[in-house]
């Protein structure tokens, strides 16, 4: 008789493996054969976690249709057993999936699309953080707003895409054609964020990003705006600089700051 | 009695995300909800906020899908104090999981596997839930599972199992009414049986839900309403088991809340006919306090 950790290692082989040395270990019922009673928990393997893919990559479906996604599902779920003991993270992989599929080489907005859901649904359970208002920062003197520096919101996730993923899961969202599907001339930079509990995302441009980028490493506003003049130009650095700081703040994509010392505490003695 | 059970909190339904709005605004008559622990394992954002708002008015139970507590594969320690974490905010009423294993070698496959009826099975869960139960400083609970195969190594029935199971590890038992029925037809036993062999005392919970029959067998699906047969064996569990706290599981085709608080007024209207003023709800119980 096999051990239980055996009849278990077995079972999990039939399922996940199509081994049908299981079928030893099972009685036929008095309806049915065994081969097909074991062919529930097979079945609702490839089922459950395929419904699981599409729900969380809703528009990748939408855009592949239910054959191309059905295929890419099976594969994935082939490829990938869930580690996770909730099937929530279970298609975590699917970006880097596709991104890996040499069928989808030629169409890398597929991957874009997949990234893009996927930062979507972390940012919508991400940890929780009151989002830094405007008002915070009026009791900050003047003088000392070069030294302000920025947590970001912990929901935030920065994205980089070479395609029109973006405007293709916006047309999908809304229910619309998605436009075809092009190359860019400069890679588009995206923020994806939560705000009041809803997921959400904007394209940025690249010196609003590059601010960001420097601003999440905690960089002082100060430096900000003259990186800004040397990204963008001098004239207006300053105002450019404040502009997307308001940005941030008032759709909540921070959430706090910090006045670092004039001096800085790392430089040597 | 044995200490510290449960106590009866009438009739409540699963919270599900489509449901959250309806039901903090409109207050419906639910006496209390279960969560699936697993789907606020997570660090922040609308699920957690809607549930600290519901659990502010609702009594809540969890009940998990994850524990994997018959696998022989070592307990998670990192999914127990996540469990226990989730407990220290909700403050549920009690907490369970399936009398199965969902993976060995690391895999969770998502499925509520079926577990052969043996004293090495039955050895190897009680002392797993004895280290469940001293991590989490309480007892569980767990449910009888819907199974499609039966094994040839099994030396007993599942009711002498799951009994065992509940005495020799000193947890609760949740009845699932429909599961009872799936496994009694799959596998040609009587649901009296079943019934009949399962101590008293140690049910503190009921599910009731939907199936689908595929001729040959039966799969828990719960996407279908309640049929008439689960009913009228809900109906007999009621009478034999008294005031036991009863849900609806609706877990696909998830239908508008008036249409699953329907099915749970028939519930009610049931444990009504059978227990009378015994099977009163939470909200009624409060009103005579």
């Amino acid at each position: 008789m096999k051990s239980l950790k055996e009849l278990q290692e077995t079972f999990q082989r039939g399922i996940l493996a199509g081994d049908d040395s299981i079928l030893a270990e099972i009685n036929d019922s008095d309806k049915e054969n065994r081969k097909v009673l074991f062919g529930v928990y097979r079945n609702a393997y490839v089922a459950r976690l395929a419904e699981i893919l599409g729900q969380d990559y809703e528009q990748v479906h939408a855009y592949l249709g239910d054959e191309a996604f059905a295929r890419l599902a099976t594969a994935y779920i082939v490829a990938n057993p869930s580690d996770q003991r909730s099937a929530r993270w279970f298609g975590r992989h699917l970006p880097d999936f596709v991104r890996s599929r040499e069928d989808y080489a030629k169409h890398p907005e597929v991957a874009e699309l997949a990234a893009l859901e996927k930062a979507l649904a972390d940012a919508f359970d991400a940890p929780d953080a009151e989002p830094l208002r405007i008002d915070a920062l009026a009791t900050v003197a003047p003088e000392d707003w070069a030294q302000l520096v920025f947590d970001p919101h912990p929901t935030a996730i920065r994205l980089s895409f070479n395609t029109n993923a973006a405007e293709i899961w916006s047309a999908l969202a809304n229910e619309t054609a998605p436009p075809a599907p092009k190359a860019l001339p400069e890679p588009q930079p995206i923020l994806v964020w939560r705000q009041e509990f809803m997921s959400r995302f904007r394209p940025l441009s690249a010196e609003e990003a590059m601010m960001w980028d420097e601003a999440a490493k905690g960089v002082r506003f100060g430096v900000l705006c003259e990186m800004v003049a040397t990204f963008g130009g001098e004239d207006d650095a300053e105002l450019r600089a404040a502009t997307y700081l308001r940005g941030w703040l008032d759709t909540g994509m921070l959430a706090g700051f910090a006045l670092e010392p004039r001096q800085n505490r790392n430089s040597p003695r | 009695m044995i200490a510290d059970k449960p106590p009866y909190l009438g009739f409540g339904l699963g919270l599900r995300p489509q449901h959250y709005r309806e039901i903090l605004e409109g207050n419906p008559d639910i006496d209390w909800f279960e969560i699936i622990s697993e789907n606020y394992m997570i660090e922040g954002g609308q699920p957690l906020h809607m549930l600290d708002r519901i659990r502010e008015r609702y009594p809540i139970v969890m009940h998990g899908v994850s524990l994997s507590i018959a696998s022989t594969a070592p307990l998670d320690l990192e999914y127990l104090f996540a469990l226990k974490e989730l407990a220290e905010r909700v403050k549920p009423k009690w907490i369970s999981d399936h009398l199965c294993w969902t993976g060995v070698h690391g895999v969770n496959l998502h499925d509520l596997l079926p577990v052969p009826y043996t004293e090495e099975a039955l050895e190897h869960v009680v002392e797993r839930v004895g280290q469940v139960q001293d991590f989490l400083g309480r007892r569980l609970t767990l449910e009888n599972v819907s199974s499609y195969v039966s094994f040839g190594q099994s030396e007993m029935t599942e009711w002498e199992f799951v009994s065992e199971v509940a005495r020799r590890a000193d947890c609760w038992l949740l009845f699932d009414v429909n599961n009872v029925y799936v496994s009694a037809f799959n596998h040609g036993f009587s649901t009296d049986d079943f019934l009949h062999g399962v101590p008293r005392d140690r049910v503190v919970q009921f599910h009731v839900a939907g199936h689908s029959h595929e001729e040959t067998h039966i799969i828990d699906t719960h996407d279908h309403p309640v049929c008439d047969e689960v009913w009228d064996f809900y109906r007999e569990a009621v009478a034999h088991f008294g005031p036991v706290s009863t849900m609806i599981e609706r877990d696909d085709n998830i239908p508008p809340l008036a249409e699953v608080v329907a099915e749970l007024d028939h519930a009610r209207a049931i444990a009504r006919e059978v227990l009378g003023d015994r099977a009163q709800g939470r909200s009624q119980l409060e009103a005579a306090e």
